[in-house]
């Protein structure tokens, strides 16, 4: 741990060094996550004639410009590596280094954040352009909540594409698995409904989820309609199931772990 | 001849997809999720209103239906073989395919298919089916209409692909493009008149996806006037053939791996 804490400046440095190297893949990649504006679009004529529930065209707007943002910056891709590295063995190579791989992995999620945040930019200011009314200047208080629940909210969606990825060193179809999770993900997310036009026992349960705890959390925490304590406790509770259970089966599979050719 | 080998080609590839057969239960929940992910947003929508820009629920599920069947298409047939094509003009395996008699884009759109879609077609088909069962039945000019629209349609969003795919000939990199037109195709997913202004336009007449399926549904409503209709039948004719073009100058432009 220690060791690993030491390496990773190194390994963020060639984690972006690879990430220019791959830098047209990587904002086509970050372009194609823009279903929040196609939702945006539907909500938006849907509240032509009037707020629905409170949500009028600009609130529409505003949550899901931030929806989208918090989905660039929580965006991991570990399960698809993990996966092809179980697979193929190409995991072997990686085992032989003094440290856990998935530190590597971290390190590639962490530098891709800056391309996000590049390539995103433009997409938001198309949205301030068409609807000015969304910009706003959060409250301190509302601002640093945000930046801690943003954080738990990529652990928890770091840890649950890891156990996921995982999965590989016991059954072969765990990106099938994941895509019928992301459906369920995305209805209970928030990431094409807000929580609250939920229906309200629906949205009480998916208060308290992963799915929830990954994407929403941080978007109403920064939007001021979730509580910011309560929310963060949710969520940190989940940081702490899902990276045990990490840790757990991590070690359970790579005693498994057969590498092709070996 | 030409449905023979249609029917040939596409028995090939219904094997070769068939030996992979052990993911079928997983496919179906795939299908299911994939199903309820366009239609569940709507029923939450119009869990708050009656009407989205003129649109009902149930005039909406019949658009969505559309756009399943837009989904089954493009993942089962389309996509498949123009990534098959790509893979095959980076390491040179297009060759085999040029060297056989019959042209090489109708070979090349009809050699893979992926069963699992078919499931987003039966979702569609129950979709549309409830839809229907709901509105005022179409009339027969309307539903020679639609299906005209869909086939359109269809042919549009094809000749789209290979001109995509075509650029991969120049550039073997671009092939991520098709992936962020997978990701314009979603905009599909609604009826197009929620879109204002220049988006509204590009998703008719640039990534003509409001043909598969908005359309159709209009015609089955009896609500598209002819106008319409013949605007989506000009861009499906001019997309297909600029798509002929590129394909003719791109293979001209092919020089295999190896030389």
């Amino acid at each position: 741990m220690i060791a690993a804490a030491r390496a990773f400046p190194t390994l963020l440095r060639i984690a972006v060094a690879e990430m220019v190297a791959y830098r047209a893949e990587m904002v086509i990649w970050i372009l194609t996550a823009t279903l929040p504006l196609v939702m945006l679009a539907l909500w938006n004529a849907a509240s032509a004639g009037g707020p629905l529930d409170g949500f009028g065209q600009a609130d529409f707007a505003r949550y899901f410009a931030v929806t989208l943002l918090v989905r660039q910056l929580t965006g991991v891709w570990v399960l698809w590596e993990l996966n092809q590295q179980i697979r193929t063995g190409a995991l072997s190579p990686q085992l032989l280094r003094p440290m856990n791989p998935l530190w590597w992995q971290f390190a590639e999620t962490i530098a891709a954040i800056p391309w996000r945040l590049l390539v995103l930019g433009p997409v938001l200011a198309g949205v301030a352009l068409w609807r000015p009314e969304i910009v706003f200047v959060p409250t301190l208080a509302a601002a640093a909540g945000f930046a801690v629940s943003l954080v738990l909210a990529l652990l928890v969606a770091w840890f649950v594409q890891c156990l996921f990825g995982i999965l590989a060193f016991w059954f072969d179809q765990s990106l099938g698995l994941f895509q019928v999770w992301f459906f369920v993900w995305a209805l209970l997310s928030g990431y094409v409904v807000p929580l609250p036009l939920l229906p309200t026992s629906v949205a009480a349960v998916a208060t308290y989820l992963p799915f929830h705890a990954s994407l929403g959390a941080p978007v109403e925490v920064l939007l001021g309609f979730a509580p910011v304590g309560p929310t963060l406790a949710i969520q940190a509770a989940w940081v702490a199931v899902l990276g045990a259970a990490t840790y757990l089966t991590w070690n359970a599979g790579l005693r498994r772990y057969g590498a092709v050719g070996a | 001849m030409r449905s023979g080998l249609i029917l040939a080609l596409v028995r090939v590839a219904l094997m070769t997809a068939l030996q992979y057969r052990a993911s079928f239960l997983l496919e179906f929940f795939v299908g299911v999720g994939t199903t309820a992910s366009v239609v569940l947003p709507l029923v939450f929508v119009f869990d708050h209103t009656a009407s989205v820009a003129g649109w009902s629920l149930h005039a909406s599920l019949l658009v969505a239906a559309f756009f399943l069947v837009l989904q089954a298409m493009v993942g089962g047939l389309v996509e498949p073989n123009l990534g098959a094509l790509v893979e095959g003009v980076r390491s040179g395996q297009l060759d085999y395919l040029l060297l056989k008699p019959p042209d090489a884009q109708f070979v090349a759109s009809f050699q893979r298919v992926a069963p699992a879609r078919l499931w987003d077609l039966l979702g569609g088909a129950i979709v549309g089916a409830y839809a229907l069962s709901a509105l005022p039945t179409p009339t027969a000019a309307g539903v020679v209409t639609a299906a005209l629209l869909l086939f359109a349609g269809l042919a549009a969003v094809y000749g789209l692909w290979v001109l995509v795919i075509c650029t991969s000939f120049w550039f073997v990199r671009v092939d991520n493009l098709r992936y962020l037109l997978g990701a314009v195709v979603d905009a599909g997913r609604w009826p197009v008149s929620i879109y204002t202004g220049w988006v509204r336009i590009f998703l008719t007449m640039v990534v003509p996806v409001a043909l598969v399926t908005s359309y159709p549904a209009l015609a089955l409503l009896g609500r598209l006037d002819t106008g319409l209709a013949v605007q989506a039948v000009v861009v499906a004719v001019g997309m297909l053939v600029v798509s002929r073009v590129a394909w003719v100058q791109a293979l001209r432009q092919y020089t295999s791996a190896s030389s």
